[in-house]
């Protein structure tokens, strides 16, 4: 379905109610853009709304939001600025209703993108999270603070990961709608960040609930070309604090129990807490995402040197004369991880996904009584993770016997993960077609992005892709079937364009001018078209709007 | 917006507006729509003011109506703006042969063809306009450049074949001609001009015993 169907469909179909959902916007300095934003909420095809502004101490808007004198709306005007974290916060207290949705103020729903975001969430799946796709909209900003648009491209339209989602965010916030119960298990956005607030709490929704992708283009997000003005983009710059931001997101672990994550206890074995181990320890906190928590078999004695600002820390008393198996015995008494991990003191952690990659194969194994070592596990530094059942049951089985050997008894089976066991295959695929684009091997590019869609989800999305691809590797053939394929089932500017030069090419010019014709109401600002419908409800577009439209 | 940075983002910096706005014009003028075809490229050179593309299809819309003065003055916008823009030297020279300036078209198709060998319009043209003043020193060269770079072109081989004849190279001509007729069976002009070639090949045999 074209968006100039979905507009249609809109202004003809008659309005939807269901169940309430508490749409939350919360703005600073942003006027010029809030206006479209709540005049695309309030628009929206389904009218069980409840809609929150909250002014973040910017600029003062109450006379544009008053104007929209709308019953579903509340106005939240706050002199002081506190952040968009306690933004979201003081809007969710004020919440109602089944569902949460967010909106930026400067970013645009379009009318079904509720309607569509609920339906699915009611009728088409158990989740209690769904998203959409929305449009990047590469824009021009005037000095009148106009931003026509150049271009409208879904830059990400990814099926859900949670392994990824855990390791960095791919779902934007402002396509994302779920259940307002779950923010009682994975609490409130967290304050003391100041950037990727937003995956921090996605994150928190995958320990809850599987996340439902809806491969619909519902609304557009604004990209302006050149520098960006965004704050998350400006905080974004100054890189010790990004880096702090994520440490401090991938080590947040929600209040348990999680429905949807199982737990890692990572046991360091060490004999005392020197240097050496205090670097495993930090290493370890800097580069694992998946949510873990960190136990240390030590002598009493040494508690007092940890640093407690770690998080995730867990010190385990022993024996100062106990042995390595005996530590880790002691600490199975005590960890309640579905996932153990064993790391020795002074074991090379340089880089992410060192524990990961084992772990996944070891999560996505069939295999009983099976543990995988890590990279750079080897005698006298052995690492590995393994089923906390199966420790346990070697560990009760051989005692006496050292830890690995008590596996190994026990019928344990240890070796490294296959390439095709570790996590990210996607990713790695993708970056491997990309690359192959920037050289121009634009034939291996199109097979591999093919190859993707076939065996690694994401079938619209790489499909898209590899009808571009094929048209530059001069397979007309290919890419016309592709992009036929993909605007059947979600047309999109790229693929719309794609279409309309091959049928030019093949002389076929009433269909090309068709497609174009779609294409270019796609790119076409998605408010103005409203204009008419918002005059009734009393406020009025501002002024540059028609001025914008006389540009194009 | 947090999300992961991806390397779309070069790629799509470019405009899809302005292409969408040339497509359409260029469907449109393809289809005889003039007007339609001029309002949409007006509308992509007041977005891309610097690309030469809008004004090429303006020229070409021009020289559809017969509007010499305003083809020529588009084609040269377009070569303002991009010095190095085949299509508009392709468009001024198909300006200045509906004129009957066979001198400055032949150049104007061969300064396209030094740019982008590829031109079919430009090549020919060329031939057109070296016919017309008798003159086809540096068409064959041209010619034989694009076969080269699309070996089944049939348009090309037979202007090629017959500038063989008329420079004497009757066994070159040959093979071009029963190429072409290996691809294209009813072509009646390369039948009748491989008979003209076999029988001068025969004479040429005779005359050397």
């Amino acid at each position: 379905m074209g968006i100039s169907d979905t507009f249609r469909m809109a202004e003809n179909d008659e309005i939807k109610a269901g169940p309430v959902v508490s749409v939350l916007i919360p703005t600073f300095n942003r006027p010029q853009y809030l206006y479209e934003a709540l005049a695309s909420v309030l628009h929206q095809s389904y009218i069980s709304l409840r809609v929150i502004v909250i002014n973040d101490g910017g600029q003062d808007v109450s006379d544009m939001v008053n104007s929209f004198n709308d019953p579903r709306l509340t106005f939240i005007d706050r002199k002081e600025n506190r952040g968009k974290a306690f933004s979201l916060n003081e809007a969710l207290n004020r919440a109602e209703g089944k569902y949460i949705a967010y909106l930026d103020d400067d970013d645009v729903y379009y009318p079904h993108h509720i309607e569509t975001l609920v339906n699915a969430l009611e009728n088409q799946t158990d989740c209690q999270v769904a998203y959409s796709d929305f449009y990047k909209a590469y824009c021009r900003v005037s000095h009148d603070g106009s931003r026509p648009v150049l271009s409208k491209v879904v830059d990400v339209s990814r099926d859900f990961d949670r392994f990824f989602m855990l390791y960095f965010n791919h779902v934007l916030h402002v396509c994302l709608m779920h259940r307002r119960e779950l923010m009682a298990k994975t609490g409130p956005y967290n304050e003391q960040l100041n950037v990727l607030i937003d995956w921090d709490m996605t994150r928190r929704l995958a320990f809850f609930s599987d996340f439902h992708h809806v491969c619909k283009i519902t609304g557009e997000y604004y990209h302006p070309m050149g520098d960006c003005d965004r704050i998350s983009v400006q905080r974004r710059k100054d890189k010790d604090a990004y880096s702090r931001n994520v440490l401090a997101i991938r080590t947040t672990r929600p209040p348990k129990p999680w429905a949807k994550v199982e737990d890692m206890s990572i046991i360091l074995a060490a004999d005392r807490l020197d240097k050496q181990a205090g670097k495993t320890i930090s290493a370890v906190w800097r580069h694992t995402f998946y949510p873990y928590t960190l136990y240390l078999p030590l002598p009493e004695s040494d508690f007092s040197k940890l640093n407690t600002d770690m998080p995730n820390l867990i010190g385990v008393p022993v024996d100062p004369l106990s042995s390595q198996a005996q530590r880790v015995d002691a600490t199975l008494e005590r960890c309640d991880g579905e996932y153990v991990g064993i790391v020795p003191s002074g074991y090379p952690i340089m880089k992410d996904m060192w524990i990961e990659n084992p772990l996944y194969a070891l999560i996505n194994s069939s295999l009983d009584r099976q543990g995988f070592e890590l990279e750079e596990s080897m005698d006298g530094l052995w690492a590995a993770v393994l089923r906390k059942d199966d420790l346990q049951f070697a560990r009760r089985s051989f005692p006496d016997l050292p830890v690995r050997e008590s596996l190994k008894a026990a019928g344990v089976g240890l070796r490294h993960p296959d390439l095709g066991q570790i996590p990210f295959r996607f990713d790695s695929l993708l970056q491997q077609a990309r690359s192959a684009e920037k050289d121009g091997n634009w034939s291996q590019a199109a097979q591999m992005f093919e190859y993707i869609a076939e065996h690694h989800q994401n079938a619209l999305w790489m499909k898209g892709l590899a009808a571009q691809a094929f048209f530059n590797a001069s397979d007309h053939a290919r890419a016309a079937e592709l992009s036929r394929e993909v605007n059947r089932q979600r047309p999109t500017v790229d693929t719309l364009l794609l279409e309309a030069k091959l049928k030019r090419e093949a002389k076929n010019f009433d269909s090309a001018i068709e497609l174009l014709k779609n294409a270019e109401q796609i790119l076409r600002d998605p408010i103005s078209r409203l204009s008419g419908r918002h005059a009734c409800s009393g406020a009025r577009l501002p002024q540059r709007e028609s001025a914008r439209d006389g540009n194009l | 917006m947090d999300i992961t940075q991806n390397n779309a983002e070069q790629q799509h910096d470019s405009t899809q507006r302005y292409e969408v706005l040339q497509e359409l014009g260029d469907c449109y003028s393809s289809v005889g729509s003039y007007t339609q075809a001029q309002q949409y490229y007006e509308k992509a050179a007041v977005l891309a003011p610097d690309e030469p593309g809008p004004y090429v299809g303006l020229g070409v819309v021009a020289l559809q109506q017969n509007l010499l003065d305003d083809a020529e003055v588009a084609f040269k916008v377009a070569i303002r703006l991009d010095a190095r823009c085949a299509k508009a030297y392709a468009g001024l020279g198909l300006t200045a042969q509906q004129r009957a300036d066979y001198k400055q078209a032949f150049e104007m198709y061969l300064k396209c063809l030094e740019l982008d060998a590829d031109n079919l319009i430009a090549l020919l043209g060329l031939f057109q306009t070296s016919c017309q003043m008798g003159s086809f020193a540096k068409v064959t060269h041209y010619l034989e450049v694009y076969l080269n770079m699309h070996p089944g072109d049939t348009s090309v081989m037979f202007p090629l074949a017959a500038l063989y004849v008329k420079d004497g190279r009757f066994e070159e001509s040959k093979k071009v001609l029963l190429d072409l007729l290996t691809l294209d069976r009813s072509h009646e002009d390369a039948a009748n001009l491989l008979e003209e070639v076999e029988h001068s090949l025969a004479q040429a045999i005779q005359t050397r015993t």
